[in-house]
C-alpha cells in the first residue's frame, strides 16, 4: 500500500462500527481476521465500508508466526480468504507466538531475540507468503517480559526478519512505547535504528500503567507521550497511515472523534472525522 | 548463558505457555515477577474477552467479574471465550451461584446448541426446550425463544 496514502484510519469493531460508519474522511480500516468468516458473509457494516472505496485490511491476531511449529495451513488460507472477501491490499499479522505445545495462551507472547527464532519466523511468514494474495505486513508486540538468553537487540531483531522475509513493517508506536518504558530505553533510537521506509502503515494505541509497568490495553485513552512518538516517527519518515486500535471501554464519540483528530494533527493528516 | 539449540525452541515456548496459563513454574532465567505480570494481565485480557462473549454472565458479577473470572480461569488454559464463558457458567450453574440473567443466557445457547463440553459447540438439528429462572426457552428449527410465565415474552 506504500504509493498510497490513506492518511488516519481506525480497527473496525462490531461495537463501533455505527460511529465508524459517520466518519466522512474515513479511507481505511483494519478488521481482526479471525472475527469474519472464510466463507462470508463480511459484516454489513464493514461491507459498506469496503463498497464506497475504504481499504480495509485483514489483521491476524492467532496465526503464531513466531511459533517453533509450522504456521497451521488452515488459519493460512483463511487470512487469505477474508483478504479475497474484503478486497484487501494488505494483511498484518504479529512477530509473536499464540500457542505452544497444543495449548492456547490466550495472548500475543514475545519470542526471544535469537537466531533460531528469527528462523522460525522466517519459515512460517514464507509459508503464509506463498498463500497469500496479497503482501505482508509484519507488527512487533508490546512485551511486558523478555526471554533470558536475546542474542540481538530489538532493532537488529526485526529488521534481520523483514530483510529476510521481504515483509513490510506494522509499526505499533504504542508498542515501542510500552517496551521503551519498561525496560528504561529511548523509544526514539529504536525508530532510528528501524527501516522506516518499509513501514505498510502505523498503530496508535492507548494504554494504562499498573504496579509501575505500562500494559498496551487498547481500552484507555492514548497518552500523550504516544502521540509524541507519533510526531517523532512522522517527522523521520511519514508512513502512508496511522490507525486507532480501540477495543473495549469505547469512550462516547466525540471523546474517539477528538483522539482521531489528535493522531492526525500529530501526524500532518487531515481529520478524518 | 549458551544459546539453546535451535530445536530447543518448541520445547521452550511450551514450558512458557505452561507457567502462563497452566500453573507451571516460570522456565529458569526468566523474571519470575514480570511473567507473573504477565499471567496476571492475559486473565484480565481473557475476562474481557470472555464478556463480549457472555454479556449478561459478565454483568451478573458487576465490578467482581474479572476477580470471579481470573479464580476459574487460573490454571486452566483457554478453549477459546465462547467454551470458557459456557464451562464457567455450567459451574457456577452446578453450584447455585449464577445469576438470573446469566441462567437465561446459558439456557439460550443450550437450547440452541449442543455442546459436550470438550470440543466446539454444534447447532442442534432437533427442537429443544431448556428452563430458565422465570420460565422456559424453546428452541424450534434453530430459532429461539423465551416464554416466560407471566405472559411476558
Amino acid at each position: 500500500m506504500t504509493p498510497q496514502a490513506y492518511g488516519v484510519g481506525i480497527g473496525w469493531r462490531p461495537e463501533i462500527s455505527g460511529f465508524i460508519a459517520e466518519l466522512p474522511g474515513l479511507r481505511f480500516v483494519e478488521v481482526v481476521a479471525e472475527t469474519v468468516p472464510d466463507t462470508g458473509p463480511v459484516p454489513e457494516g464493514l461491507a459498506e465500508l469496503a463498497g464506497r472505496g475504504v481499504a480495509v485490511v485483514p489483521h491476524g491476531v492467532k496465526l503464531s508466526l513466531g511459533g517453533a511449529e509450522p504456521v497451521d495451513p488452515e488459519r493460512v488460507t483463511h487470512l487469505a480468504r477474508v483478504a479475497e472477501l474484503v478486497g484487501a491490499p494488505l494483511v498484518s499479522e504479529h512477530i509473536a507466538f499464540v500457542r505452544a505445545g497444543g495449548v492456547e495462551a490466550g495472548h500475543l507472547l514475545p519470542l526471544p531475540r535469537s537466531r533460531a527464532a528469527v528462523d522460525a519466523v522466517v519459515a512460517n511468514v514464507a509459508r503464509a507468503q506463498a498463500e497469500l494474495p496479497v503482501p505482508i505486513a509484519l507488527e512487533p508486540i508490546a512485551a511486558l517480559f523478555d526471554w533470558p538468553d536475546d542474542e540481538l537487540d530489538e532493532a537488529e531483531f526485526l529488521t534481520e526478519i523483514l530483510d529476510r522475509t521481504g515483509a513490510l513493517l506494522l509499526l505499533d508506536v504504542a508498542n515501542v512505547y510500552a517496551n521503551a518504558v519498561n525496560r528504561g530505553t529511548d523509544p526514539v533510537a529504536l525508530l532510528d535504528r528501524l527501516p522506516l521506509e518499509r513501514i505498510a502503515y502505523v498503530h496508535v494505541a492507548g494504554g494504562t500503567e499498573h504496579d509501575g509497568i505500562y500494559h498496551d490495553t487498547h481500552t484507555d485513552p492514548v497518552p500523550s507521550p504516544v502521540l509524541d512518538l507519533v510526531r517523532a516517527l512522522c517527522a523521520r519518515h511519514r508512513p502512508p497511515a496511522l490507525l486507532l486500535e480501540r477495543d473495549g471501554h469505547y469512550p462516547p464519540a466525540d471523546v474517539l472523534r477528538a483522539e482521531l483528530d489528535a493522531i492526525a494533527a500529530a501526524g500532518g493528516y487531515p481529520a478524518v472525522t | 548463558m549458551n544459546p539453546p539449540p535451535a530445536h530447543d525452541l518448541a520445547a521452550r515456548q511450551a514450558e512458557l505457555v505452561a507457567a502462563l496459563v497452566s500453573g507451571a513454574p516460570v522456565p529458569a532465567g526468566f523474571d519470575a515477577r514480570l511473567v507473573g505480570v504477565a499471567r496476571t494481565a492475559l486473565l484480565r485480557k481473557r475476562a474481557g474477552d470472555v464478556a463480549r462473549h457472555w454479556p449478561l454472565l459478565a454483568a451478573g458479577f458487576g465490578p467482581d467479574w474479572g476477580a470471579t473470572f481470573a479464580h476459574w480461569a487460573a490454571g486452566r488454559p483457554t478453549q477459546g471465550s465462547l467454551r470458557d464463558g459456557w464451562d464457567l457458567a455450567r459451574a457456577l450453574a452446578r453450584k447455585g451461584e449464577l445469576p438470573a440473567p446469566a441462567a437465561e443466557e446459558l439456557a439460550i445457547r443450550e437450547a440452541g446448541w449442543r455442546y459436550d463440553g470438550a470440543s466446539s459447540p454444534r447447532p442442534r438439528r432437533l427442537p429443544a426446550v431448556r428452563r430458565a429462572p422465570g420460565g422456559v426457552v424453546l428452541q424450534l428449527a434453530g430459532r429461539v425463544r423465551v416464554l416466560r410465565r407471566d405472559g411476558g415474552s
